[in-house]
């Protein structure tokens, strides 16, 4: 296997593991992440002003 | 120049750094926009009542003994704390009642004759509790966690942070279903994610521990909560400090990337070097320096916040004695129905018509605010700026009957026979009277991805000589919270100017 296609089935796997996690969490926290998740792109902003 | 310092605005955040500027020979002004000091910490005399306008109560008061042990003053010599216990009593649905003292143990014991479980629970949340407000979230009330590097420094000399990042990860709700078992007990502790504007699912985990933290004391300042503010103004006037009321600035004046000083209604000009503001962060960028003055990243970021939610306020003078247990009354929902007001009511502009209310009766702890055996109650909700129906000002009459059938059809409380005065402060009133955006009691929502380094900088990194202080910066809205904001901003401007 060459290096680029390791890489590639590990972004899979760590993303595969991030939605199993997300979805073993309950209804509330889920919400609460979600929620969270919105505004992380804000955040760059955010911290400089 | 005409003064060192200029600070908009006789909150409780620019008074504390006024006070400690003017300390430090600081040729101090304070511009307030109404005739009286305190923003939302403040009270007003109506036919014989004195009614508080939003905070009712102080709690984690040592931020207070702090900003007086700077000014190398005592609190005592100028502000008359009453403690208050118990600290809250419930009403339920279906008519019961109890209460909780200040005391752990007692409380353990109320919390037993609904569950065994979670009173052995309660030992160990007030144990988290008590070791996550002393030893680390009460300490950074003073400190500047506006940067990563700040936030690094404050963590390091405060290492059982980190044990507590956890309950950052979790929402308020977790948290306490983590620890209690019961309804009963889940449901009476779920009123403080609303302390910060959001409910309890999307309330970050730690402000749970709000619900410890009250144990510590609270206190009701004699006077009134105006008293608060009054004190630091005199302390403040004794360092040679001016405060003009009725001053509204409408605009801070700038060259090039600095302050020069602000601009009142009537067109006069202040010249200073340094601008303390204590109005909403958004105000001040968008409209008082002016969108069109800002960076396109600035704009961006201050766009990017929401404001926080606005409590609707009714003021009752009664005639006679309230049929209530405790300084504090919270008439109760589940923390389903919590979270039901927000994603249900909230968000589709209707005032709920179920759900919570807190009561506060400040007689309770001092008479005197009211005539002889009659008595000043403040029954506080949350409820949207925009209505789906009407506007507020059209609306106020009718919710006054809403909340007054609540408290009778749901919680047995019949207030209506014994009411003398009734006065309503809306959302829309609170943004005429103090400015706030949408009636925002608590500044902008305060999401952990809003808080601390993600805030408003205390220090504004837009302009220079630009400072805030008060509920849109540091760590938020409450009394603490804003002192704080004003030692942290004087500490700053005494570094940069001193």
């Amino acid at each position: 296997m060459d290096g680029k296609l390791v890489k590639r089935l590990f972004k899979v796997g760590a993303l595969a593991g991030l939605v199993a996690l997300y979805f073993s969490l309950d209804e509330s926290t889920r919400r609460y992440l979600v929620h969270i998740g919105k505004q992380v792109p804000y955040l760059p902003y955010r911290y400089f002003i | 120049m005409d003064y060192d310092a200029v600070v908009i605005g006789a909150g409780l955040g620019g008074l504390s750094c006024a006070a400690n500027l003017a300390r430090s020979g600081f040729r101090t002004l304070v511009l307030e926009n109404t005739g009286q000091v305190g923003g939302c910490c403040s009270s007003y005399d109506h036919q014989g009542y004195r009614f508080d306008i939003g905070a009712s109560v102080v709690e984690l008061a040592w931020v207070i003994d702090e900003l007086f042990r700077r000014l190398g003053r005592r609190t005592e010599d100028y502000i008359d704390f009453v403690p208050v216990d118990p600290i809250y009593g419930f009403v339920t649905a279906d008519g019961r009642r109890f209460s909780y003292p200040v005391s752990v143990e007692e409380t353990r014991q109320v919390i037993a004759r609904f569950s065994e479980e979670d009173a052995r629970s309660w030992e160990r949340f007030a144990a988290v509790g008590s070791e996550a407000i002393n030893f680390a979230f009460g300490k950074v009330m003073t400190e500047s966690m506006g940067s990563l590097k700040d936030m690094m420094r404050v963590a390091a000399a405060n290492p059982k942070l980190a044990k507590y990042l956890k309950y950052m990860v979790l929402n308020f709700e977790s948290v306490l279903c983590k620890f209690f078992k019961s309804d009963t007990v889940r449901a009476s502790m779920s009123l403080q994610s609303y302390f910060i504007g959001l409910p309890p699912a999307l309330c970050p985990g730690y402000v749970a521990f709000l619900a410890y933290s009250e144990h510590e004391g609270i206190f009701y300042p004699r006077g009134g909560m105006i008293a608060i503010p009054q004190g630091i103004a005199s302390a403040f006037r004794e360092f040679g400090g001016e405060i003009r009321f009725n001053s509204r600035v409408v605009k801070v004046l700038t060259e090039g990337k600095r302050v020069r000083g602000v601009e009142l209604a009537d067109g006069t000009s202040i010249e200073a070097n340094i601008v303390v503001s204590n109005v909403n962060a958004k105000v001040l960028y968008l409209e008082l320096v002016g969108e069109e003055r800002l960076p396109a990243w600035a704009k961006r970021a201050i766009r990017s916040y929401k404001v926080s939610i606005p409590a609707p306020m009714i003021m009752l003078g009664l005639d006679s004695r309230p049929d209530l247990d405790a300084h504090h009354t919270f008439c109760y929902a589940t923390l389903e129905e919590m979270n039901r007001i927000w994603f249900e009511d909230y968000l589709n502009n209707r005032v709920p018509d179920g759900g919570f209310m807190l009561i506060s009766w400040p007689t309770h702890a001092d008479p005197s605010l009211a005539p002889e055996g009659h008595h000043c109650l403040n029954l506080v909700s949350f409820a949207p700026y925009h209505l789906a129906e009407g506007d507020w000002d059209s609306y106020k009459e009718r919710y006054l009957e809403t909340m007054l059938g609540l408290l009778e059809r749901n919680f047995g409380l019949r207030l209506r026979d014994h009411i003398q005065v009734a006065k309503v402060n809306t959302p829309k009133d609170f943004e005429r009277m103090l400015l706030h955006p949408e009636g925002a009691v608590y500044g902008l929502q305060n999401d952990i991805t809003c808080t601390a380094a993600f805030r408003p900088g205390v220090r504004s990194r837009v302009f220079q000589g630009l400072y805030l202080t008060g509920a849109s910066t540091h760590l938020g809205g409450g009394i603490a919270p804003t002192v704080g904001s004003g030692i942290v901003a004087s500490e700053f401007i005494l570094r940069d100017f001193g």
